[in-house]
């Protein structure tokens, strides 16, 4: 597999604290990948996502993204590759409508008029936003609102999504839209996901998940390892996935395979031990 | 808040719609200017007949015009009352004291009043017609020959559009915080005046801090999208000048030859 982004003993201090906020962190993550990274509020998620896209400037440490080190001067560069789809939607909205939102990215590379109008036009189509076009992103609901800021993204055809919680602020149905529409670009378009957020659940479509605590990785693994390590999760600050609070509770009265399974898979081994045939 | 007219965007389609934002924007300054030229019956008549084509033209309820006027409307009875009752005369038609009431006082009160309302008229008219966001972008070309003595007209329009595109969103942060504070017992608009200025402290602090954090998540939001200081930007947004524009300037410059000529007639 082809490394996108390689992080090495990355360490980062906010000038205002004295503890660091990331503490020589390492990561490779490859191409294609969906990359869930977890972590209670305060463990350097949202902090990891800035020094990635060169927001903010690491202590020390480097990160090398497609095959190039970060630097101040390669930065604008690197940035292009990297789009980031953030928490609050009405705080990254630029534009007074969708399409001049969407358009935000592209203006910035100067990109020329007539392609613009189609590459807007193309990014509203994927996120199925084309009929609301022109309107006011204060008419538009939570989950229209983070589609058209993955359209804006999208439009910039970046290699990678960072979603900084992307989806902390929508209701259930929203939620879904979002991630199921993500997963299907990944698919489509060979992107990489890097997903941020301290919702188990969520991280249910990813293939990686990386457990981040006090700016540092304690666990790293495919999620069926992560989620086995169930009541343990509550010390990072994670809640439990739901089965494998189901299966703590069906245990106690009958015989379960050991380690985790899904909730289908749980449902499958219900199905095997009650049926007569 | 609903029920100012005044700076309000009304969707709708009628050729003033249709009209380059930036002719719209400095004919309408430079009707203001002109209201000041008229003198006599002839000539507000002809101003105010203008007008109200222009109003017809639109294509917009009347009412909102009239709307348009009410949060200024002691303002226009006040300035109109100075002028009934303090303009000198030879032949007061009363008299009491320093208040003079005339026949030149009322012409002349009568004058201001039709002053106003073009003005207001008018300027509803823009407004109506024409998104803030044109607006903004009208403000950057017309700006735009600064930018020889450096003056940063891209930034200041990306910050006028901003500005714009955060208003409603502040509006609903302040009731929000409003009603968030109203839930904890601050109470609003009651007391004495100095008491009524201390309540809006637990206002306008939450408003400014949000404002703050708002502000920063919009400029990480920027950088990450690649805004670097606004040089070598391309605009998707243009604004296009036509035969129609062209014809506006021509209507205007003959309703300012015939006002100059009803004025010393």
């Amino acid at each position: 597999m082809e490394k996108i982004i390689s992080i090495e003993n990355l360490n980062y201090t906010y000038p205002e604290s004295k503890k660091p906020a990331i503490k020589d962190l390492s990561l490779d993550i490859y191409k294609n990948e969906w990359l869930s990274i977890v972590g209670k509020n305060g463990s350097g998620k949202s902090t990891l996502t800035k020094l990635i896209d060169g927001l903010i400037e690491a202590s020390s440490g480097t990160i090398t993204i497609a095959g190039q080190v970060i630097n101040e001067e390669n930065i604008w560069d690197a940035r292009k590759r990297i789009g980031i789809i953030f928490q609050n939607p009405d705080h990254q909205f630029v534009g007074a409508t969708v399409e001049d939102d969407v358009a935000f990215g592209l203006e910035n590379q100067g990109m020329p008029r007539e392609d613009m109008i189609k590459e807007v036009d193309r990014a509203l189509a994927l996120v199925k936003m084309s009929d609301f076009k022109t309107r006011d992103p204060q008419s538009l609901s939570g989950g229209q609102k983070q589609r058209v800021a993955i359209a804006g993204v999208l439009a910039t055809k970046p290699q990678i999504i960072i979603m900084d919680e992307s989806t902390s602020m929508l209701d259930p149905d929203g939620r879904k839209t979002v991630l199921d529409l993500v997963q299907q670009l990944r698919k489509q378009q060979d992107l990489t996901i890097i997903s941020i957020t301290h919702d188990i659940e969520e991280t249910e479509l990813s293939q990686r998940i990386v457990v981040l605590n006090d700016g540092q990785i304690v666990k790293d693994g495919k999620p069926v390892d992560i989620y086995d390590l169930g009541s343990n999760l509550r010390k990072y600050g994670l809640e439990e996935p739901f089965s494998s609070k189901l299966m703590s509770i069906i245990r106690v009265t009958e015989k379960l395979p050991e380690g985790y399974l899904s909730e289908e898979e749980l449902k499958q081994q219900l199905w095997k031990l009650h049926s007569n045939m | 808040m609903d029920k100012i007219i005044l700076g309000r965007y009304l969707p709708g389609d009628s050729i003033i719609y249709r009209l380059d934002p930036r002719g719209k924007f400095l004919l309408t300054f430079y009707f203001v200017g002109i209201v000041f030229l008229a003198n006599n019956v002839a000539s507000y008549a002809f101003l105010l007949a203008f007008v109200l084509f222009a109003v017809y033209l639109s294509k917009i309820n009347f009412g909102f015009f009239i709307k348009g006027l009410r949060p200024i409307f002691w303002l226009i009875l006040f300035t109109v009352a100075l002028q009934l009752f303090f303009t000198p005369s030879n032949h007061p038609l009363w008299h009491w004291g320093i208040l003079t009431f005339s026949k030149e006082g009322m012409v002349i009160a009568g004058y201001i009043f039709i002053r106003f309302v073009l003005i207001i008229f008018i300027s509803t008219l823009l407004t109506l017609t024409t998104t803030p966001i044109e607006i903004s972008d009208s403000i950057e070309s017309i700006l735009k020959p600064l930018k020889k003595i450096n003056f940063p007209v891209t930034q200041v329009a990306l910050m006028l559009s901003i500005a714009l595109r955060f208003v409603p969103l502040l509006v609903d942060e302040t009731t929000k915080i409003m009603d968030a504070q109203r839930a904890r017992g601050v109470d609003f608009g009651e007391g004495v005046l100095i008491k009524r200025i201390k309540s809006f402290v637990p206002i306008l602090i939450p408003l400014f801090v949000s404002s703050f954090s708002i502000a920063y998540d919009l400029a990480i939001a920027m950088e990450s999208r690649g805004y670097k200081d606004g040089e070598g930007r391309s605009k998707y947004r243009v604004l296009s000048w036509d035969k129609r524009d062209n014809l506006m300037v021509l209507f205007m410059a003959v309703v300012t030859i015939i006002l100059l000529f009803l004025r010393s007639y």
